[in-house]
């Protein structure tokens, strides 16, 4: 009986012993003493199979081989196009004059684009005020002729250009269908566009452009409501970006 | 004249940039088929070989102009590079424009027509996603009645609730500004510009490659500088592309 508290207390006190500040130093001393010789035997390879297990295995190769990364240039897309016409805008009644404006176009597909464009051109006069003698029927200002328009456009028929045996350039007629404002003799209608176009593509960057549209809009400037229809001819340079 | 030859020259010169890197795909098909344009009905007029590279000078829609080892430019179809790998072996992945890129893109482009209070509307949108539920919406819009024109923009938030089916709900909730220049024969009101909000739903349907459709509704509250505040309602029809 004896003997059995006397094992349990020893076994107690020697669980405790490790945690005991001045017993510490054994354990840590001992491990310690044998870390320089792990530290020594790590960079050789003077100890294969070393006993110890508390030391990284011997490295035989160290990789210095950086491993080679791809960049993957960001690609150009050349979608947009930009640029500028000139050309004549006959306005129902007022004669026909030039007209110049711009245009801007996003290409989605190869069928399909997107158009955006801005006119402007002025009216002439009327037969009445010519033959009228004096009479104006519009203010300087008035006579000032501004559109805009939304359109989309179909490459309709999609070709080939060729100049001599050695130059190819890509083609294409395209229809255009739209809606817009204009903004004449004092007031700004609700237009519809609608006309067609022949495209050159000589360089990958421009484009050069024969564009036919008609603009509609209703009118009630003579006097009766009627739908006007003012059509356009011209010739545009753009730009791909 | 002069300022016509400047813009022409502003234009130009991004046009004729300097040597860039470009990307380099090597073939791992049989062949890559070169085409003279970017259309599927342009002749075929060169083949690339297995194992061979191209450089990838643009994009233009889904076609890619590229330069081989030899110095031949030419056409390839989207389809065609897909199959290309980069040069660690890896396949090369482009965005395409299809249904999966519908659900979930960036930008969105578009045209309306339609109705605001009774009169002519004509507007477009750009769109910034945030995810592919959310988007961010601006909008510019020009009505013209027989009592009224003017000018609409708007800028708000659209919550697409089925983004990845072909038809999906919308809800829109935004604020903006109407500019209104009255018509009249005998007394004409003077031009304003008024605050607005607006409340709406709409609906889209996915056609085909970048296109789709979209209709809506916008309930307008314009506030006036008047006792009372008035309310425009707006109905539009339109079509947009993603990219």
């Amino acid at each position: 009986m004896e003997t059995g508290i006397r094992v349990l207390l020893l076994t107690a006190a020697l669980a405790l012993l490790p945690g005991c500040a001045t017993v510490r130093g054994w354990f840590h001393g001992k491990h310690g003493g044998s870390n320089p010789e792990a530290q020594a035997s790590t960079p050789g390879s003077a100890a294969p199979g070393a006993a110890d297990e508390g030391t990284p295995p011997p490295r035989v190769i160290e990789p210095q081989v950086e491993r080679r990364t791809i960049k993957v240039p960001h690609i150009a897309s050349r979608n947009v196009e930009l640029g500028l016409f000139y050309g004549a805008l006959s306005i129902e009644d007022f004669g026909t004059n030039a007209d110049y404006g711009v245009t801007a176009a996003y290409h989605i597909t190869e069928d399909f684009f997107f158009q955006g464009e801005a006119g402007r051109s002025r009216a002439g006069k009327t037969s009445f005020e010519t033959l009228g003698g004096n009479i104006q029927l519009l203010t300087e200002a008035e006579r000032r002729f501004t559109y805009y328009d939304l359109s989309l456009g179909y490459n309709f028929l999609p070709g080939e250009a060729f100049i001599g045996r050695g130059i190819a350039m890509t083609s294409a007629f395209y229809l255009l269908g739209g809606f817009g404002a204009t903004d004449f003799a004092g007031d700004t209608k609700f237009t519809v566009n609608f006309g067609g176009g022949y495209r050159v593509v000589p360089t990958d960057w421009l484009a050069l452009h024969v564009t036919v549209q008609d603009h509609v809009f209703q009118s009630s400037l003579l006097g009766v409501t009627k739908l006007t229809n003012n059509l356009e001819a011209r010739m545009g340079a753009t730009v791909f970006f | 004249m002069v300022v016509i030859a400047t813009l022409l020259a502003a234009l130009l010169l991004p046009a004729v940039s300097a040597a860039r890197e470009y990307l380099q795909l090597f073939v791992t098909e049989p062949y890559l088929q070169l085409h003279t344009g970017p259309g599927r009905g342009y002749p075929v007029f060169h083949a690339v070989p297995r194992d061979e590279s191209v450089d990838v000078l643009f994009r233009r829609t889904d076609w890619f102009k590229v330069r081989t080892e030899h110095g031949v430019e030419g056409w390839a179809s989207q389809a065609d590079m897909l199959k290309t790998v980069l040069a660690d072996g890896s396949p090369f992945k482009f965005e395409l424009g299809d249904q999966a890129g519908f659900s979930s893109h960036r930008y969105e482009l578009g045209v309306f027509a339609g109705e605001y209070g009774g009169a002519n509307l004509i507007s477009a949108y750009w769109s910034l996603s945030l995810n592919p539920q959310m988007a961010l919406e601006l909008t510019g819009g020009q009505f013209l009645g027989r009592f009224a024109n003017g000018e609409t923009g708007d800028l708000g938030l659209t919550h697409v609730i089925a983004a990845d089916s072909r038809w999906s709900p919308l809800l829109m909730l935004g604020v903006g500004i109407a500019h209104i220049e009255p018509k009249g024969t005998l007394v004409t009101p003077s031009n304003r510009t008024e605050q607005t909000a607006y409340v709406g739903g709409g609906i889209r349907y996915y056609l085909t490659r970048r296109f789709f459709m979209r209709a809506e509704y916008k309930a307008h509250y314009i506030f006036t500088k008047r006792n009372e505040n008035e309310a425009a309602d707006e109905w539009k029809l339109g079509f947009g592309f993603f990219f």
